[in-house]
């Protein structure tokens, strides 16, 4: 093997132009694969960030129940009053400190965020606006949506008797930080509140829509003295959603859902995202694959006397099979690595100014998700599989024929 | 070496009825019609004969690069044509030197590394016993201020040197030369014989030289002559020693 090598380091050095060229070439492809998946990758992460940085990874809720009829030809009285109260009940977690302590001490859970919500009307004066009342603790505020960052006008503060409405609801209804209104809830329940702050979450139907309050003003306006409408689950890895879902559901009784399964649409076009940029990945390793094969048959060609000679001179196939296999693999080494360098840079360099005025990026490329490693592996292993066809070639030249050349 | 001499000894190649067909279009062109010969160790044989006679093909079916259409030949009591590619392949590399008229040197590597090639590739690398044999033979062919030229780098002569130095390093009892003076200038042409012939006297090295050079032919053990395919002749040449003297 170590003659082999010699041979094959000494053809690849032989015609630098030939073999600048070919590493050049799987040096692009690799570029390309490094290229897309820091771009594919950091797009979905971005994509993740953005819609799970202000949901809940998990959401466990009361189970559904159907409504209750009633039973019997002739029902009493009483058994109508009963199933109408069930029915009218809002739905509520009750045992919600029991669940809390079970789901807050499994550890892939970052925090746990108890939640009260329910619709209602904000009234000021004339002007009345429907509302989605959500009660939270006040220093649990920021946990599941950044509210607190999301502040423009007033403070993320959350006493008895403040509310924080986004910035397209103020505007509706020409409210500003400091002025009182009267939230009414769909329980028949009122309540006057100051308006503590403003945000803007950069999300229609939460900056017009969503009044934030604190989760004992809200449980009592609510009508839900003693349940929870829903808790908020953060995990430390997003992506184990889906299975710690599932343990909760069994662990609770409860209805348990993962974002994955509340945002699929998102999940589907993420999934299609990446099936796109596994496919260029895939036409960029067979170009490498395509560009060595060809450019070591034409070397095999050209080389046929010398093979020829090798042969006469005693030299096995195997041998000159593996003279040609290892400029496969070296050519695919040397380019990878050239690649993935470039590429690393040029990813680099495009997180660094492809950026708008205000900051934000234009390409969501995340440098460290350039899958360099595996780049390099596959190149060369593809280069090494392209090389196998022209190496069978060589060795099976008829030395009489190459020599007669 | 006399004919007399010749027959006591077990002969190092022995070719009967060999013959060799090739197929042009739907038409089989017999090259070689049934050749039956001799060559013993320590014999220096000209093979001599017009272009299109067979000379080079019987020199391949000799050098175990061809397989004869019919016929058996053996070396060293080795039934060659009944043997595997493999084991042609390690027998040419053990038992069997080539001297080619156009050197066919490999051009990327020194004239060391040339002479080196037919023994590191079965060992898979060079060791310094190879080196150092390789230097010897280069010197002995009058090359050890060249050992580390490009093949490239070398003259016409002294490119054929090395290739006679390559067809010795593995010792092989058997040396197969097809025209090998035949691109040299007649000096070159000279000094390359004469060296074949000394190499013959100091090793005992078997020589079997296809050439169009009457006086080159004249001058070895015996000629063979192959004329359309068939053994025209067997003639008795100038002793060998007589050539090495000169």
């Amino acid at each position: 093997m170590r003659y082999a090598l010699k041979f094959a380091a000494r053809y690849l050095f032989s015609s630098k132009f030939q073999t600048s060229l070919l590493i050049g070439g799987v040096g692009i492809g690799v570029l390309v694969f490094c290229f897309m998946s820091a771009l594919i990758n950091g797009l979905t992460s971005f994509q993740i960030e953005q819609t799970t940085g202000s949901i809940a990874h998990v959401t466990v809720e009361p189970r559904e129940q159907a409504p209750r009829v009633v039973s019997g030809a002739e029902p009493t009285v009483k058994q109508v009053v009963t199933v109408l109260r069930a029915n009218v009940q809002r739905e509520q977690i009750r045992s919600w400190p029991e669940v809390m302590t079970t789901i807050e001490n499994h550890p892939l859970v970052r925090e746990a965020v108890p939640i009260v919500s329910g619709n209602g009307l904000i009234a000021r004066g004339q002007a009345i606006a429907p509302v989605a009342i959500t009660g939270v603790r006040p220093e649990q505020l920021s946990e599941i949506a950044a509210i607190a960052p999301a502040i423009v006008d007033g403070e993320a503060e959350l006493d008895l008797d403040g509310v924080l409405i986004g910035d397209r609801l103020a505007r509706n209804l020409s409210i500003a930080v400091g002025q009182n209104l009267v939230i009414r809830s769909d329980r028949g329940r009122e309540r006057s509140v100051r308006v503590r702050g403003i945000f803007a979450l950069g999300v229609e139907s939460l900056d017009e829509r969503v009044a934030y309050m604190n989760f004992k003003s809200a449980k009592a306006l609510l009508d839900l003295d003693n349940g929870i409408s829903r808790i908020e689950v953060k995990l430390d890895d997003l992506d184990m959603a889906p299975d710690v879902a599932n343990e909760f559901k069994g662990l609770t009784g409860l209805k348990v859902t993962s974002w994955t399964e509340k945002n699929k649409r998102l999940f589907d076009a993420i999934q299609g995202q990446n099936s796109t940029g596994s496919l260029i990945k895939f036409f960029s390793i067979v170009t490498i694959i395509i560009g060595v094969a060809s450019a070591l048959l034409l070397t095999s060609m050209r080389r046929r006397p010398e093979i020829g000679i090798m042969r006469s001179m005693g030299a096995s196939k195997a041998f000159i099979t593996s003279v040609f296999v290892l400029q496969g693999i070296m050519v695919g080494l040397l380019g990878a690595v050239v690649g993935a360098g470039l590429g690393y840079g040029f990813c680099n360099l495009l997180a660094a100014v492809a950026k708008r005025a205000d900051g934000s990026v234009i390409f969501p490329i995340d440098p460290t998700q350039g899958a360099y490693l595996t780049g390099i592996l596959l190149a060369t292993g593809a280069s090494a599989v392209a090389a196998i066809l022209p190496a069978r070639r060589a060795a099976q030249i008829d030395p009489v024929e190459a020599i007669s050349q | 070496m006399t004919a007399a001499s010749l027959a006591d000894r077990a002969p190092l190649l022995d070719v009967e009825d060999i013959r060799k067909n090739y197929l042009s279009g739907d038409t089989i062109q017999p090259v070689l019609k049934g050749l039956s010969f001799q060559v013993f160790k320590g014999e220096f044989v000209a093979l001599q004969g017009p272009s299109g006679s067979g000379k080079s093909t019987l020199l391949s079916i000799l050098g175990t690069l061809l397989r004869p259409t019919s016929g058996r030949f053996h070396m060293l009591g080795h039934d060659l044509t009944a043997a595997s590619e493999d084991q042609l392949t390690a027998f040419r590399n053990r038992y069997i030197g080539f001297v080619f008229q156009y050197h066919h040197l490999l051009p990327d590597f020194t004239a060391l590394e040339n002479v080196m090639f037919p023994s590191a590739t079965t060992a898979g690398r060079e060791t310094p016993e190879m080196i150092q044999r390789a230097a010897n033979l280069l010197a002995r062919v009058g090359l050890a201020e060249r050992i580390n030229y490009r093949a490239t780098k070398l003259s016409g002569g002294q490119k054929q040197r090395v290739a006679i130095a390559r067809a010795l390093m593995n010792n092989p009892p058997l040396v197969l030369a097809d025209e090998p003076t035949g691109n040299l200038d007649r000096e070159s042409a000279d000094g390359v014989m004469r060296l074949l012939a000394e190499i013959n006297a100091e090793r005992g090295t078997s020589f079997f030289i296809s050439t169009h050079d009457a006086d080159i032919a004249k001058r070895c053990h015996r000629r063979i002559t192959v004329i359309d395919g068939r053994l025209s002749g067997i003639e008795q040449g100038t002793p060998l020693e007589s050539i090495a003297a000169e």
